[in-house]
């Protein structure tokens, strides 16, 4: 495993040196494309597949012959969670290695913390994952995913409108500072719908889930939203008699291994960022599992954003005529016409604006026998579809 | 708000057993474990390792359980052996290093809480009664029933044996006894072991009601400590009466608007006023001895 992959480097470096060796004498070259990400890759939130996801598309650019005969260098810095090597890595990337912009990061640090320093060095950050609130409402950062609020929004609408429950109840454990995103997400189905929660309880943490339960059965719950810990949760769930109830977690929630631990005969749901990843069929699926599945990555829904952020990051690059700079490039993120992702619910784009949350909507899954099913309804975007 | 509460006595038999682990082995070792959740969910997860390989539940477990020994042993075996002679504080801060090693490797090996969740086999799920509208699953009475069998148990252990005799002189004095012809050094590690067995079968008999990723099982020591704290370290019942105690504050908070928010840190209130309490007591007591 080591040796093949160490092989795999050397032959894509030779490749690489053999390819700049080419063009070189095409002339017109400035040197390779730098491009930048933050990623967790140790410590509490990690995500090594996004890099290698991000870094796969660029090798494929690169093999076709760069953009206008310029490689795409990607250089990944991994802040492990930790805000003082987060900002160590944004200046970095900015002022040492000179990137023209940051494609692909996935950090539960960087947004808030280095918001900041984008808009002083006027550079355009994509995220891959947008994981903090920061990333939905900064002028320099436009993440490929609908983020925890529009996704909160998309699933109380599910709830209310697909599954037609008029007790929509809510058990959510909140990290400080994101209090304000969920009232304006509920606000926003509100206003859409004309429907109130039933119960909103923001304190659920570790511990066990019976008394919330309990509570859940007493007010009459008959869709719950959820996002904390998932095993006991069902577990209790189901000893309490909850069969009837739906349950619906977020994106956090949808992986295999939360799939195994829910107890047969629970309805338990999970919205989706991006179409669902267990299901390769699916409309834009079939590239991104081309590019993880070939170049032996991880399938996470956290590859699908880092495929989604590189795949759009080029469409713009694409599009600059004359030099790729830093500022030719953040002008073109804010000049662009929206891009139509089939892996999303709504077209990207970037643009003008101060805050960034383009994509909207979810797509759902249900466990059926401890895996993910999809569900058919396609992409619920609230007040659309 | 009464469904609150209720349904917060029935987690009172597992945070009990929780709190009976640590009182356990400082009364047996004299040492305040802060590894002691994560030697156990160690144990544990070897267990569920090999439940997923298809291996019969109940040969998984003495595997677990063995493992969970072998590692606790390990640990009494450094903290004898390197240690023996430094007080209290110096042994409980080498098990929190070893707490914090131990952690940093389960991740690794075993996952985040949405990538790491594992399915523990729980027997006892089925309802044995309700009371108001709470179903009460047998798991309850079965965490109760053992915590009532640690209690009494090691009660009678140390009290009415000649290895509890031994057991009790090695926590009070461990090089007295070495003088006096107990073989302390071996004595200990077997003792370590044992409860590093115990605290294998806790963890994987809480680990349906309270989390089933590494991380939130070992992290429960902060639990384990308030309800030690309850029994002031020392007394079994005590402890047994922290944990019910434990389970319904933390129904009670969860049925209260105004203190909902805070339920996370009602084990932390409960170390701060008991710690508050009891340095009360010592100052009373320095005051009354000059």
């Amino acid at each position: 495993m080591k040796r093949s992959q160490f092989a795999a480097v050397t032959a894509a470096a030779a490749l690489a040196l053999a390819a700049t060796a080419c063009s070189s004498d095409g002339g017109g070259t400035d040197g390779p494309i730098k491009v930048g990400a933050i990623n967790g890759v140790t410590g509490l939130f990690q995500t090594p597949e996004v890099p290698q996801a991000v870094k796969a598309v660029f090798d494929e650019v690169n093999a076709a012959g760069g953009i206008n005969g310029r490689k795409i260098e990607f250089i990944s810095k991994d802040d492990a969670m930790n805000p003082q090597r987060s900002t160590e890595a944004a200046k970095e990337l900015i002022d040492s290695e000179e990137v023209v912009a940051l494609v692909g990061s996935s950090s539960a640090v960087d947004c808030g913390l280095n918001r900041a320093t984008y808009g002083k060095a006027g550079i355009v950050s994509i995220p891959a994952v947008g994981v903090d609130p920061a990333c939905f409402t900064s002028p320099n950062i436009a993440p490929v995913n609908p983020g925890p609020f529009k996704l909160l929004t998309a699933m109380l609408y599910y709830a209310s409108e697909t599954l037609k429950h008029d007790k929509v109840c809510m058990f959510y454990t909140v990290l400080p500072g994101s209090g304000g995103g969920i009232d304006t997400a509920i606000k926003e189905w509100t206003d859409i719908t004309g429907k109130q929660l039933a119960l909103k309880d923001t304190s659920v943490g570790e511990g066990d889930p019976t008394p919330y339960l309990v509570k859940a059965k007493a007010a009459g719950c008959q869709a719950i939203l959820y996002n904390a810990q998932v095993g006991p949760w069902f577990a209790q769930a189901k000893t309490q008699g909850m069969q009837d109830v739906d349950i619906i977690m977020g994106a956090n929630s949808y992986t295999d291994a939360n799939a195994e631990v829910i107890p047969e005969g629970m309805n338990a749901y999970s919205g989706t960022e991006w179409q669902p990843y267990t299901d390769e069929t699916l409309p834009g699926n079939e590239r991104w599992a081309k590019v993880v599945g070939g170049n032996k990555i991880q399938k996470t829904a956290f590859s699908q954003g880092a495929v989604m952020s590189a795949d759009v990051f080029v469409e713009v690059l694409k599009t600059i005529k004359g030099d790729i700079t830093r500022e030719s490039v953040t002008k073109a993120f804010k000049e662009m016409q929206p891009i139509e992702y089939p892996m999303v619910g709504t077209p990207w784009v970037f643009g003008p604006g101060d805050t960034h949350n383009p994509i909207e909507g979810s797509r759902f899954v249900k466990v059926e026998n401890r895996k993910w099913t999809v569900l058919p309804e396609g992409f619920i975007v609230p007040g659309k579809k | 708000m009464l469904n609150s509460v209720i349904a917060g006595l029935t987690s009172g038999g597992v945070y009990a057993l929780l709190g009976l682990c640590v009182v356990l082995t400082y009364r047996l070792v004299a040492v305040v474990n802060f590894a002691m959740a994560a030697v156990g969910s160690m144990g544990a997860f070897v267990m569920v390792s090999l439940t997923d390989t298809g291996l019969n539940a109940w040969l998984a477990l003495l595997v677990g359980a063995v493992a969970g020994a072998a590692l606790a042993a390990l640990l009494g075996a450094v903290l004898v052996r390197w240690f023996g002679e430094h007080d209290e504080r110096t042994k409980a801060a080498v098990t929190v290093g070893v707490y914090v090693a131990l952690m940093a490797i389960g991740l690794r090996l075993f996952g985040n809480t949405t990538s790491g969740a594992r399915r523990f086999p729980a027997p006892f799920d089925a309802p044995a009664f309700t009371v108001g509208s709470v179903v009460v699953p047998q798991s309850v009475l079965v965490s109760l029933a053992f915590a009532v069998l640690i209690t009494v148990g090691v009660g009678l252990l140390l009290g009415r044996t000649r290895v509890g005799l031994r057991l009790q002189a090695l926590s009070e004095r461990p090089s007295t006894a070495q003088v006096v012809g107990i073989p302390a050094p071996r004595l200990a590690v077997a003792v370590w072991a044992a409860i590093g067995a115990i605290s294998t079968l806790v963890i994987v008999l809480v680990a349906p009601r309270l989390g089933g990723d590494f991380s939130t099982l070992g992290k429960l020591i902060n639990t384990a400590l308030a309800v030690a704290m309850l029994g002031a370290f020392r007394s079994l019942p005590l402890t047994l009466a922290g944990g019910v105690i434990l389970g319904l504050l933390e129904g009670l908070s969860a049925s209260l608007e105004a203190i909902q928010q805070y339920r996370g840190i009602v084990p932390f209130l409960v170390i701060l006023v008991l710690l508050w309490w009891r340095s009360r007591g010592e100052v009373w007591d320095t005051a009354h001895s000059r």
